[in-house]
């Protein structure tokens, strides 16, 4: 019993007080004890909880978003953290990203794509240590992915997995025709694109847009490697329209030809956005298409009729080689934020081998592998179509090959300045070269800005 | 206790300036409480319009890339885009896009007022019908015609070419430059015009009655009806309307991006999509916002005389 009650039951008892003020003082001693009871365990709640702002890339893969998402409330339960969740998708997160830095709001830990460091560089926080630890604890990083995400000999992002592009074809319409994969573009796709498509029934060989898009400009760059040419020098300098100048003409040329020449493509593929190519495929038009892993989970998790139809094999490749654009999806932290040891260990834990295992299983081959001792994993056997993906990122190259990656090279990859070159010799009228020449002055003055 | 002579001072009021005075005069006698009642507003124009506007027009002469202080770098930015082919053809496709658009907008609005002027059954129904493009949100309106739009899937070469057979094949509506800036046009009319139609209608409402009884009394026909009495009652309106119209048009940006981001080989490159490109893709911010503000003057121009109008029709 309270002590100031024991004393008042005293008074009481000898007679001192009445009962009704016993009774008075009694109440007033209770509510008081009450609403200073209150008050504390209220002041005890309040005490705010860590709060972490994420923001997530929402990928084609839906399963594989439910996984991350679920990896990372578990971790804030178990750190007793309160998570905010964004999501930004292809179209909306460097928008997403540059009004949040430019406000000086940027969320504490972002997923980006291979860019991200690069591009947000002056935002970011060197988070070598956890990079350097987690890449040890995977067997090391490969090295496009290293490359990417370090930057001056720190790094400013931690790698997750890669988004790589594969070749899909129908492998129905290949058998019935007695057709093999094709091996480089000239002449084996075209060979095959013609044996293969049936324009009468809607039916095309190949489908690659070479207009404004993500799929176009990454076309694009494989084709000039793969003829040996390529926009940077191996010092970071502009080739395109000089040193490379004849590969380069060579292979813009073909990527034309592809649509006005060979006739291999549909008529209306200049004017295809990213899903376009995906939709076409889906519908039964095309026999070919390049594509990241996200058409064959579209298609497996749909249990489309085409799934078990479909074959995934090594981008073709050119004269010079074959030349695969890379990916690198990673945790980058932002500067601002106070909680740079709580985001580390939300990498930690989401970058687990046993969780990064779970979301693989989801993945559907979109979660390729940028840690030496993933390249490993008996996911990558499980399904025929899965080794084309991890050979194609086991040789994929950065922009900017055979030079570094710089801030320039993603500029022009950020310009579409190879779909563009495309788009004026397709629809414009000019020639390869002057194309070429007109992508020079281009990739020039970006150049020139940047190393000012 | 004061001597009547000290109170006689203390009740008479200061001597005003000349200054305070000629204020008075010109502003009226509650000007001070003028002021306080537009000070709100004065304070939201300042904070939402006079320094956001200010501050672009700095940033338009730096170089300012994302996460990095900007530097000055005067005209810089202008000069440049004088000189850049791709931002010129951007401007000239600007205009394309806008004056098509606009163009056909009013002819397709004045016809659709006059139409639901008339006595047709079912007036109410149609007008609502008519309304839909242009309150369907425009994303959804571009995505479904991306779609109509498609080569392959698409529906529009499916009834030109399977069912109507007027085409043997289907046309790329998008991919092709001859019919890429068409199509983008053709959407923003489609969502444009009822704007004009509406408000011509609620124009036409207002022209007397008798205006059209004394011109039919005098023999003019249904064409000079229309010459005479209705385009005259509607030129404040038809004017505000354009002018309006160009504005939103010319800074439209939806759906060029949703259709054709610019494509195929810049062929439907219009202003606010380049800038989009420059500040999202290259990110190079204070080029873009030259970029926006590149064409200022001439929007300013169309907003001066829009502003004008605006106010004649409320002395009027």
């Amino acid at each position: 019993m309270d002590r100031r009650l024991r004393g008042l039951a005293d008074q009481l008892d000898a007679g001192l007080i009445a009962r009704r003020e016993f009774l008075r003082r009694a109440a007033i001693i209770t509510g008081g004890t009450a609403a200073g009871l209150d008050v504390l365990r209220r002041q005890a709640s309040a005490q705010p909880k860590t709060k972490l702002r994420v923001w997530l890339f929402k990928s084609f893969v839906t399963a594989g978003n439910d996984v991350v998402a679920r990896h990372i409330e578990a971790w804030a339960k178990e750190r007793n953290v309160e998570v905010e969740m964004d999501w930004a998708t292809f179209g909306d997160r460097e928008q997403k990203f540059v009004a949040a830095i430019e406000a000086g709001n940027p969320p504490d830990i972002a997923e980006m794509n291979i860019y991200g460091p690069m591009r947000y560089k002056a935002a970011l926080r060197d988070v070598s240590k956890v990079a350097t630890e987690t890449a040890n604890a995977k067997g090391g990083l490969l090295p496009f992915a290293e490359r990417a995400m370090k930057l001056d000999g720190k790094f400013l992002a931690v790698a997750r997995y890669s988004m790589t592009t594969v070749f899909f074809i129908r492998k129905d319409i290949m058998e019935a025709k007695g057709l093999k994969p094709p091996k480089v573009y000239d002449p084996d796709v075209v060979e095959f694109a013609r044996k293969a498509q049936d324009p009468s029934k809607d039916l095309w060989g190949f489908g690659q847009t070479l207009n404004r898009s993500d799929d176009g400009d990454s076309f694009m760059s494989n084709i000039l490697w793969n003829y040996g040419g390529g926009v940077w020098d191996k010092d970071g300098k502009p080739a395109i329209g000089t040193m490379f100048l004849k590969q380069n003409t060579a292979a813009l040329q073909f990527a034309v030809d592809t649509i006005q020449k060979h006739k291999i493509q549909p008529p209306g593929v200049m004017g295809w956005t990213d899903p376009s190519n995906n939709e076409a495929y889906m519908a039964g038009k095309l026999v070919t298409t390049n594509n990241g892993a996200s058409l064959y989970y579209a298609m497996v998790s749909k249990k489309h009729e085409l799934a078990p139809n479909t074959l995934l094999v090594l981008t073709p490749g050119g004269p010079a080689g074959s030349f695969v654009q890379s990916s690198c999806y990673n945790w980058a932290i932002f500067q601002k934020t106070k909680h740079a040891e709580l985001c580390e260990d939300m990498i930690r834990w989401v970058e687990d081998e046993k969780r990064f295992s779970e979301y693989l299983q989801v993945s559907v081959g979109q979660a390729g592998p940028v840690y030496k001792g993933r390249v490993d994993n008996p996911y990558w056997k499980s399904d025929p179509n899965y080794d084309a993906i991890l050979q194609n990122i086991l040789r994929c190259v950065n922009i900017g090959y055979p030079g570094a990656m710089t801030p320039a090279a993603a500029e022009v990859q950020g310009q579409k300045v190879l779909t563009d070159m495309a788009g004026r010799v397709v629809v414009g009228g000019l020639s390869a070269e002057a194309a070429l020449k007109e992508a020079h002055a281009r990739v020039e003055e970006i150049y020139k800005m940047r190393r000012a | 206790m004061a001597t009547p002579a000290a109170q006689l001072r203390a009740s008479t009021p200061l001597p005003r300036t000349r200054a305070q005075i000629s204020l008075h005069r010109v502003l009226g006698p509650d000007y001070r409480l003028g002021y306080l009642f537009v000070l709100p507003m004065a304070i939201l124009v300042v904070a939402l319009v006079a320094y956001p506007f200010g501050y672009a027009i700095y940033l338009s002469m730096t170089k300012k890339y994302v996460g990095v202080p900007p530097v000055w770098v005067g005209l810089d930015n202008y000069i440049k885009l004088t000189w850049d082919g791709f931002f010129r053809r951007a401007v000239v496709n600007s205009f394309v896009f806008t004056f098509g658009s606009v163009a056909v907008k009013l002819v397709l609005g004045i016809a659709m007022a006059l139409v639901l002027s008339s006595r047709i059954r079912w007036r109410s129904f149609w007008t609502g019908v008519l309304l839909i493009p242009w309150v369907a949100p425009t994303v959804v309106s571009a995505l479904n015609f991306l779609w109509i739009y498609d080569y392959s899937l698409g529906v529009l070469n499916y009834l030109l070419v399977r069912v109507f057979r007027l085409l043997p094949h289907g046309i790329g509506w998008l991919s092709e430059p001859g019919t890429a800036m068409g199509s983008v046009i053709a959407v923003n009319i489609w969502r444009g015009f009822p704007f004009f139609g509406i408000s011509f209608l609620a124009g036409m409402k207002a022209i007397p009655g008798e205006l059209y009884e004394a011109a039919a009394v005098d023999g003019a026909g249904a064409l000079q009806r229309f010459f005479r009495v209705t385009l005259p009652g509607l030129k404040n309106i038809l004017i505000i309307v354009t002018l309006l119209s160009t504005i939103w048009t010319f800074n439209d940006f939806q759906i060029v991006y949703i259709l054709t981001k610019g494509g195929p080989g810049g062929a439907t490159q219009v202003l606010p999509v380049f800038t989009y490109e420059i500040a999202f893709g290259a990110q190079r911010l204070g080029e873009a916002i030259a970029v926006a503000l590149y064409m200022l003057p001439a929007l300013a121009a169309v907003i001066i005389v829009l502003a004008r109008y605006m106010r004649r029709g409320q002395r009027t």
